[in-house]
């Protein structure tokens, strides 16, 4: 493939930006280049869809040129088929935050461009195979969330973007010193001073450096999961967040953890990876439970689906932990339809807030009565958290349950109490949003006509996802084979 | 001297002449603005001849080398005193500072600057730092009517003198040990006669102490603070980055120099490279004025530079001069901003008065934003290499301990380089409308923004050109 097709993929939100920036005098025009911008990168990712063999094996797409050859560093870009999809996950959800993020009023102009810019980021994460490229992307994601946060967050923002920053940055830093330490290692042994990933996986390394590097890793992945202990700045962002920023943070954000961790941290130190499994499960199952808990003990609901998030990606890192592929595939594919229905759930609760300017459960309730649409939607989407069959997330939770079982029988036993809480929440949820008596007369009027273009994608997905995930199982299992082998696609 | 070492001095002469002419001209024709430019003009055709005109001898009377690495640092220092003046167009008028005074000191200061960094004999050494340090001491109490500038230029004036005394001592004992004031002589005569080793080394102890003072090394910081408050804000730019620079790329051929007693020094330099990175960002946490924070982030960056000339070699001056620039880039911007920000009886520089500014001025705040978090090393700026760049050459030397203190610092650093941002950008407007910037003043930041991206993105130019320069 001559022509760049991934660079343009990861570089057309930039251009937004400046223009954007270029037009910031008028909200209108703003507006409608983030869409279009978004819109664009999502056509261009369903246009790969189409033009390329998603079954084929190796590199789907594939750029390399040198960069900064003082250090080795490249800019290489490649796509297979958990990059595509979580590429096209993350457009999709994209177009929806912008959507949903209309009728911003304060600096409308700012906020649209770090939309795009963070788009930019993510996906940059999602395409890398070069270490200092991926880490700059990794980093860049840090700028846009946390003035998104910290500008057009609720009353506690500041603390929330600090805290946000922090925590993720910490992680990051240790990786940094790894990356260079492997880099020094490999060329030592080699001669040949490089970050490229496939490369650096040939390193020889004593079973300690593995671990030690392994672990600078994965402090930086496990952070942005977020596993249980690294989690705590997770609630207070997504509760102070504005909507596009929860969207961004549940749907994307998120993944990009998991990602590093089956792109880098596991193929770079194969052995080290393989001891800490049984710890790496510990966490998840903790997870998955703290998770779920702590979820049905919030008052705020959007604190309330921040947790489920913990709970869901504990899931999602339990998967990974059972090592095989029924579960990688289970789990890849849980990341992206967790994508989905946490997306969803934060729209949903953000058209709740506008409508009565309030998150509290306590001071919610029969929505129905008033907002029938809108609290089907909900009811759908909650459903689809909480792993119902033929909905979005069963799917990928009954892959994971049936990998592990299979290599793990006792931690998928403990799992699968796990899903049951998760109804529990999910439940309260809505009962105490949508039933129950109506706490103030409504008089706002049920969806609009921009909301159900938002919601009905959504919904669409939710169920396409649930009943018929085999496109996306077909894209995955191929790449997900390779990676199990430690051998390069 | 012959008229070949002249011609190689032209630069140098340049600025001094031109410095001259622009002080007494500047007696009859009282236009600030006139001279500023006139000031800018010498100090760019300065930097022209010496980034263009081959020198025609090595070394011009056994003081100054005339090597691509003197005159990229001729180039640098001259091109950062235009800067300067440049920025200083509508702050000059502000504070009415007259006629070519201003210009002229400034002038002096490149020149000063450019020597100390081409230096090879101890007594060249000496009578640049003082070139430029006299010059500062005037500047820094540039202000007439601020009290603060008048107490900072006294305070510099005090460490300052102090200083002097000790590189005048360690010039003495070292010249007493090995009978010459070459440098390259004196080193390697330091090497080859064992019992001069403790002269030497005592020699080289005052010494460093003297650079710790000019480069605020800790625990000889505690002018900083103060002084890049009380100093007119462009001033406290130059000083924040070619004053320390100049001092920084004279001492990278000395340590390289030194042999094998290099372990000696080393082990102070890795006692105050920690010192400095742990006491500047500590420090710098609490303050709540924009150049006092400034201030002890140079400390800090001071700390990481001496992880660099640790590691010395190639790799170790890489790392420094990269770092030095993109530091310089960032740090010399942010005073930038203060200096674009100022009123007419006071600079704005407390983070209250800071409060929901970056909505009133927004070009302005975001550019201070893009310094700070290059300062902090977010990538893609180009801090981020910068730093790379640094905690590379410390693994590569095995001081991993260096680069764990290092990264744990620059992660503390950024609550503090955050804080401005936040302030900023992230509470309710308290701020009053300052004035708008003029023409020089956005020429000049977007310089220095423009320059921050792309060396974040695109490093690799610099980089050659860097390693071109050390041998």
């Amino acid at each position: 493939m001559n022509f760049p097709l991934l660079s343009l993929l990861l570089w057309l939100p930039v251009g937004g930006v400046l223009l954007c920036l270029l037009f910031r005098k008028s909200p209108e025009s703003c507006r409608l280049l983030a869409l279009a911008t978004n819109l664009l990168v999502l056509a261009l990712g369903v246009v790969i869809v189409f033009t390329i063999d998603p079954g084929s094996s190796g590199w789907l797409l594939y750029e390399d040129y040198p960069w900064i050859d003082t250090f080795g560093i490249r800019y290489t870009l490649g796509m297979d088929g958990i990059s595509l999809l979580l590429v096209l996950l993350t457009a999709f959800l994209q177009v929806i935050a912008v959507l949903i993020s209309w009728q911003t009023e304060r600096h409308p102009a700012f906020f649209f461009a770090l939309i795009l810019l963070l788009g930019t980021a993510i996906n940059g994460v999602f395409l890398a195979l070069d270490l200092v490229l991926f880490y700059l992307f990794w980093e860049l994601m840090l700028i846009p969330m946390f003035a998104l946060i910290g500008v057009w967050g609720l009353e506690r923002r500041v603390y929330a973007a600090v805290k946000f920053f922090f925590f993720t940055l910490a992680g990051s830093l240790l990786m940094l010193l790894a990356m260079i330490s492997l880099y020094l290692l490999h060329g030592e042994q080699t001669g040949v001073y490089t970050f490229a990933l496939e490369a650096l996986k040939q390193t020889d390394l004593s079973l300690t450096q593995e671990l030690l590097f392994f672990a600078a890793f994965m402090a930086a992945f496990a952070v942005k999961v977020p596993l249980f202990p690294f989690h705590v700045w997770l609630p207070d962002a997504h509760e102070q967040a504005p909507v596009a920023g929860s969207v961004d943070l549940a749907g994307m954000v998120l993944k990009t953890g998991v990602y590093g961790m089956i792109r880098f941290a596991f193929p770079l130190f194969p052995r080290a990876a393989e001891q800490s499994l049984p710890l790496l499960a510990v966490l998840a199952l903790i997870g998955l439970f703290y998770g779920a808990m702590v979820a049905y003990r919030q008052t705020d609901i959007k604190r309330l689906v921040a947790y489920s998030s913990v709970s869901h990606l504990g899931f999602v890192i339990l998967g990974l932990a059972a090592w095989n592929q029924t579960a990688w595939e289970g789990s890849v594919l849980l990341m992206v339809n967790h994508g989905v229905t946490s997306g969803a759930l934060f729209v949903i609760l953000a058209l709740i807030r506008q409508r009565t300017d309030s998150n509290d459960i306590n001071s919610l309730g029969g929505l129905w009565q008033s907002q029938p649409n809108l609290s089907a939607f909900f009811l759908l989407f909650s459903f689809a958290s909480l792993g119902l069959p033929g909905l979005a997330n069963f799917a990928g939770e009954i892959l994971i349950l049936i990998g592990t079982f299979s290599s793990q029988p006792v931690w998928a036993s403990i799992a699968v109490i796990g899903v049951l809480l998760a109804a529990i929440y999910m439940l309260r949820l809505v009962q105490g949003v949508i039933w129950g008596p109506c706490c103030e007369p409504f008089d706002k009027q049920d969806l609009l006509g921009r909301e159900w273009l938002i919601l009905v994608p959504l919904a669409v997905l939710v169920i396409f996802l649930g009943c018929y995930p085999q496109p996306l199982l077909d894209s995955l299992s191929g790449p997900v084979t390779l990676l199990l082998q430690g051998g390069r696609p | 001297m012959s008229l070949l070492e002249l011609q190689a001095l032209l630069p140098q002469l340049i600025l001094v002449l031109g410095g001259t002419l622009v002080l007494v001209a500047g007696a009859w024709v009282r236009n600030c603005r006139l001279w500023l430019l006139t000031g800018m003009g010498l100090a760019l055709i300065a930097a022209l001849v010496a980034g263009t005109v081959e020198p025609p001898v090595t070394e011009i009377a056994g003081m100054f080398s005339t090597s691509f690495y003197a005159r990229f640092c001729t180039v640098a220092w001259a091109l950062l005193i235009a800067a300067t003046l440049l920025l200083s167009s509508r702050y000059a008028d502000l504070y009415r500072y007259g006629g070519g005074e201003y210009a002229s000191l400034l002038l002096f200061a490149a020149a000063g600057m450019g020597l100390l960094s081409a230096a090879t004999s101890f007594l060249g050494l000496f009578l640049a730092l003082e070139a430029f340090t006299l010059v500062l001491y005037i500047l820094i109490a540039f202000n007439r009517t601020d009290n603060r500038g008048a107490e900072a230029g006294l305070k510099y004036l005090v460490f300052g003198a102090v200083a002097t005394a000790f590189i005048a001592f360690a010039i003495a004992l070292i010249y007493s040990a090995t009978g010459t004031l070459h440098i390259a002589e004196a080193l390697s005569g330091l090497q080859h006669h064992a019992g001069l080793r403790p002269l030497g080394l005592a020699g080289w102890a005052l010494l460093l102490v003297a650079i710790g003072f000019k480069i605020s090394l800790v625990p000889f910081h505690f002018w900083t603070p103060d002084v890049y408050q009380g100093a007119p804000a462009p001033i406290s730019g130059v000083m924040a980055t070619a004053a320390k620079g100049a001092v920084l790329t004279a001492l990278l051929p000395l340590l390289a120099g030194l042999g094998p007693s290099v372990a000696t020094i080393n082990q102070i330099l890795w006692v105050l490279s920690i010192v400095t990175m742990l006491v500047g960002t500590f420090s710098a946490l609490v303050q709540t004025n924009l150049k006092r924070m400034l201030a002890y982030s140079s400390v800090t960056h001071m700390g990481y530079l001496l992880i660099a000339l640790l590691v010395g070699g190639a790799a170790g001056g890489q790392a420094l001069l990269f770092y030095l620039v993109v530091y310089s880039f960032a740090t010399f911007g942010a005073f930038g901003v203060v200096t674009s920000w100022a009123l007419e009886d006071d600079e704005v520089q407390d983070y209250d008065d800071l409060q929901g500014l970056g909505y009133l001025h927004p070009r302005r705040s975001s550019a201070l934003a893009l310094f700070l978090l290059s300062l902090a090393g977010i990538p893609p700026l180009a801090g981020f290499f910068g730093k790379f760049g640094i905690f590379y050459a410390a693994l590569q030397h095995g001081y991993l301990e260096l680069a764990i203190i290092g990264v744990s610092a620059s992660l503390i650093s950024l609550y503090y380089y955050l804080r401005p941002v936040i302030v900023l950008f992230m509470q309710e407007r308290n701020a009053r409308q300052l004035r708008s910037g003029a023409g020089s003043e956005y020429l000049l930041l977007s310089a220095c923004c423009a320059a921050i991206l792309f060396l974040g993105v695109y490093p690799g130019p610099l980089l050659e050109l860097i390693a071109r320069l050390l041998p």
